[in-house]
């Protein structure tokens, strides 16, 4: 992390979030809403298919920014806001770059994108920001 | 359509809190469990020698968990399956939509840390969708202390209310 200046960009993290994720994640976090498994519930709302819980995103962000700076470093903020609902199936990718490194904290923006089958992006799930305490 | 939707019903609730505590520690399994579940494999959140290397006392939640849970809240089930906290605000002809959060983490959570989580509703805004449709912004704040009365994380939620469309 030497090197890391404004416009240094943060490797991108990708997963395909399916069914059984998603059933993990409600249990892990003693969320059992039927819009993450229940297609007659789902039906019912106008979905075409289960919803992953944003939050799983945010989730993706947080460790695609600790990743990348290591576990010495300290994530102090991680904002997102929601533009997309994500699919069961669908592959998310989250990438980002540096904004700013001042006095040992660097801030950076973070994208989570859907991508298609081919690994073409499709869409923007969510953006956000992040800021990390250096060592 | 050009009625408020944000009433003086609803404008009333600002400032409302609830507080929950947790019926029992957070727990290191719970933290492997959600690490699992996010297919994330830092040894922070499961190796106790490797956490004590990088400065913790031990392993640590993985940062977003204690935002994410209902284990504190020890809610009953709704009919959605949902049983965490809410705030059972009705506004008619709206859905309800998530926003997004802001959270800001003050200290690593701990296995042994008992959640005490203060809600409260922060701010309610009208605003127009780009639509042209009326929709209400909600702004809660969640801060999450330990048996110590340490902070260790604030969430700030935001809820969309928006208007189903014409005719509702």
């Amino acid at each position: 992390m030497t090197s890391l200046i404004a416009g240094t960009p943060i490797p991108p993290l990708e997963r395909r979030i399916d069914i059984t994720d998603m059933v993990a994640y409600a249990g892990a976090t003693w969320d059992w809403h039927r819009l993450h498994y229940d297609m007659d519930y789902i039906r019912k709302t106008g979905f075409g298919a289960p919803i992953v819980d944003g939050q799983m995103l945010g989730a993706l962000m947080a460790q695609c920014v600790q990743d990348w700076v290591g576990p010495d470093a300290r994530l102090i903020k991680l904002g997102f806001r929601f533009l997309t609902p994500v699919e069961a199936g669908n592959v998310v990718r989250c990438d980002g770059v540096t904004v700013s490194v001042e006095s040992g904290v660097a801030k950076c923006d973070l994208t989570a994108h859907i991508l298609d089958a081919e690994g073409r992006v499709v869409g923007t799930a969510a953006t956000g920001s992040a800021e990390v305490k250096l060592t | 359509m050009s009625d408020t939707i944000l009433t003086e019903d609803l404008r009333a609730r600002i400032g409302e809190t609830r507080v929950y505590v947790a019926p029992e520690p957070i727990g290191k399994a719970a933290f492997r469990y959600f690490a699992l579940a996010i297919g994330d494999h830092n040894p922070l959140y499961t190796d106790e020698q490797f956490a004590r290397d990088h400065g913790y006392d031990g392993v640590i939640a993985p940062p977003t968990l204690v935002c994410e849970t209902n284990q504190y809240a020890n809610l009953p089930k709704e009919p959605t399956g949902y049983a965490g906290h809410g705030w059972d605000l009705e506004v008619p002809g709206t859905r309800l939509l998530r926003g997004g959060n802001e959270y800001t983490f003050h200290q690593a959570v701990r296995p042994e840390d008992i959640l005490t989580v203060t809600w409260r509703i922060d701010d309610m805004a009208e605003r127009m969708s780009s639509k042209g449709r009326p929709m209400v912004i909600v702004t809660s704040v969640a801060e999450y202390a330990n048996q110590n009365g340490e902070l260790l994380v604030t969430n700030s939620e935001t809820l969309i209310y928006q208007s189903r469309g014409s005719g509702s």
